[in-house]
């Protein structure tokens, strides 16, 4: 059987964007390929355009060193990663609106509640946001998640794993259902190609959004899901990139490489000098 | 069970993924009563759903069905131990008794036991083929050591999710050792269906993990 669409970079495929993805290692569990030469390779093979990643270093314990690898990496394959850098509440993590897709939350990992008032630099940048959800959990339940939808309505909010246990994805898109800026991202091991056509047939197709959670998951696992759930082309284009190229705008492929090839690194293999124009905020 | 979307027959997305065959355990034998979904399930007999029965192993009164040589009876060649769930001693003498008298292959759930239960297991009975079903993704490294030191052990690749694991364990084990499998419905179809399509493979061992290595372990 032969599944999944064109490699990227063709021109008269649409856009697989990931959501939701990862460089480097976690300290939980073996990641056989954590680079993101392997990632790209897998992009390649699958046909996904590009993929936005946060580094697992920033999701843990240095959010500052992690984003800098992500950017680096972002560097070396123009086009193929936005960045989403991690904030760290604890650490106030300096913020830039240049170069990056937005920002990476993860309340449970940093133990602080998703509508805490440590946060509120992150609203302000104005960036699309995307947060680990995880139903019942103090930090990251998808009522937080409604909560900071109602209190930032510019923001776009992608809730990541959508709630993550199966016993809250139907919940969670009841919630998303009444917040127009607020996305259900679907990467987890425990999402199933059938629960995504019912997080369409409950928010809407333009709700939902492609996610992996590459490297920390396999890529073509959870890309697998959006390809051949029982969704119809139309539905299943916005899941797997129309939804975030419109969330993203112009950051899809980063203000560095508009009109560039998106195919992969510039033939040296190094950073495009003055390709990243950092902007701290506060 | 929590939850509200399994499909009571799963042919239907066996077609839609093109899956030829799957081998199956009725619900009942593991959400009920293992005798009640055992008989439901051999009674199917569709060439395309290969029986997997599960067995209880007990002294007289306390196992499903009631001796092994009701299991061979049943001429299946795949059995299903859950240990956890029925809370029976995997390694205890009567569970070791049942299985070298039956000499099937035994397909367990890794929540079920342990690798350390299973090392024991291979261990007593040497020639015991085992295939471990959901292994998951965050004990690759256990996995591997009982693959390296029980080479009866198969792997079934589903939830084996995080990037490239299954090619990491193709590497070290062969593609020979590693089973296509779903879960499914319980678990997700789609996306383990779409990474066997995918694997970063020579094409024999694709077609291995796809069918012909479940064929060599039953």
């Amino acid at each position: 059987m032969t599944t999944g669409p064109a490699r990227g970079g063709v021109a008269d495929a649409p856009p697989v964007l990931d959501a939701h993805g990862h460089l480097g290692t976690w300290p939980d569990f073996l990641i056989p390929d954590p680079t993101a030469e392997g990632l790209v390779a897998t992009m390649d093979r699958i046909g996904v355009t590009a993929m936005g990643v946060s580094h697992l270093l920033a999701v843990g314990p240095d959010a500052e060193t992690g984003n800098r690898l992500a950017r680096e990496a972002a560097d070396r394959f123009p086009g193929r990663f936005g960045v989403w850098q991690v904030y760290n509440p604890h650490h106030r993590t300096p913020l830039t609106r240049d170069g990056v897709w937005g920002v990476k939350l993860h309340p449970d990992v940093h133990q602080c509640p998703l509508d805490d008032p440590r946060y509120e630099p992150v609203w302000r940048l104005g960036l699309p946001v995307l947060a680990h959800g995880q139903t019942d959990s103090p930090w990251s339940d998808p009522d937080r998640f409604a909560a900071v939808a109602a209190r930032h309505p510019d923001v776009p909010l992608l809730m990541g794993h959508c709630g993550l246990w199966p016993y809250g994805f139907d919940r969670a898109a009841r919630l998303a259902a009444g917040h127009p800026n607020l996305y259900l991202e679907v990467c987890g091991s425990r999402m199933t190609g059938r629960w995504i056509a019912r997080l369409v047939a409950t928010a809407g197709a333009q709700r939902v959004v492609f996610g992996s959670d590459a490297c920390f998951l396999d890529l073509r696992t959870g890309y697998g899901r959006v390809a051949l759930a029982p969704l119809s082309d139309a539905d299943r284009a916005l899941v797997q990139g129309g939804n975030l190229a419109r969330v993203l705008g112009p950051r899809v492929l980063g203000p560095r490489v508009s009109g560039r090839s998106v195919s992969g690194p510039d033939d040296s293999g190094h950073p495009i000098p003055g390709s990243c124009t950092r902007r701290d905020v506060p | 069970m929590p939850f509200d979307d399994l499909p009571a027959d799963p042919r239907a997305e066996m077609d839609r993924l093109g899956i030829e065959r799957a081998c199956v355990t009725h619900a009942l034998s593991l959400y009920s009563d293992p005798q009640a979904g055992n008989d439901a399930l051999l009674r199917l007999d569709d060439p395309r759903l290969v029986p997997v029965p599960v067995v209880v192993p007990g002294v007289p009164g306390a196992s499903a069905p009631s001796t092994p040589a009701e299991v061979l009876e049943w001429g299946v060649r795949l059995v299903r131990l859950c240990p956890e769930r029925h809370r029976f001693d995997l390694t205890g003498p009567v569970a070791l008794r049942w299985l070298a008298e039956l000499g099937l292959p035994v397909a367990i759930d890794l929540d079920e036991t342990s690798p350390a239960a299973l090392r024991t297991l291979a261990g007593r009975l040497p020639g015991l083929r085992i295939l471990v079903l959901n292994p998951g993704y965050r004990r690759l490294r256990a996995l591997a050591e009982l693959m390296a030191e029980a080479p009866g052990v198969w792997a079934e690749i589903g939830t084996v999710n995080t990037q490239r694991g299954v090619e990491w364990l193709a590497g070290l084990f062969g593609a020979g050792r590693l089973v296509f499998g779903t879960g499914a419905p319980v678990a997700d179809d789609c996306g383990p269906r779409f990474l066997l399509d995918h694997l970063d493979l020579e094409p024999a061992d694709v077609d291995l993990i796809a069918a012909g290595s479940l064929g060599r372990l039953l």
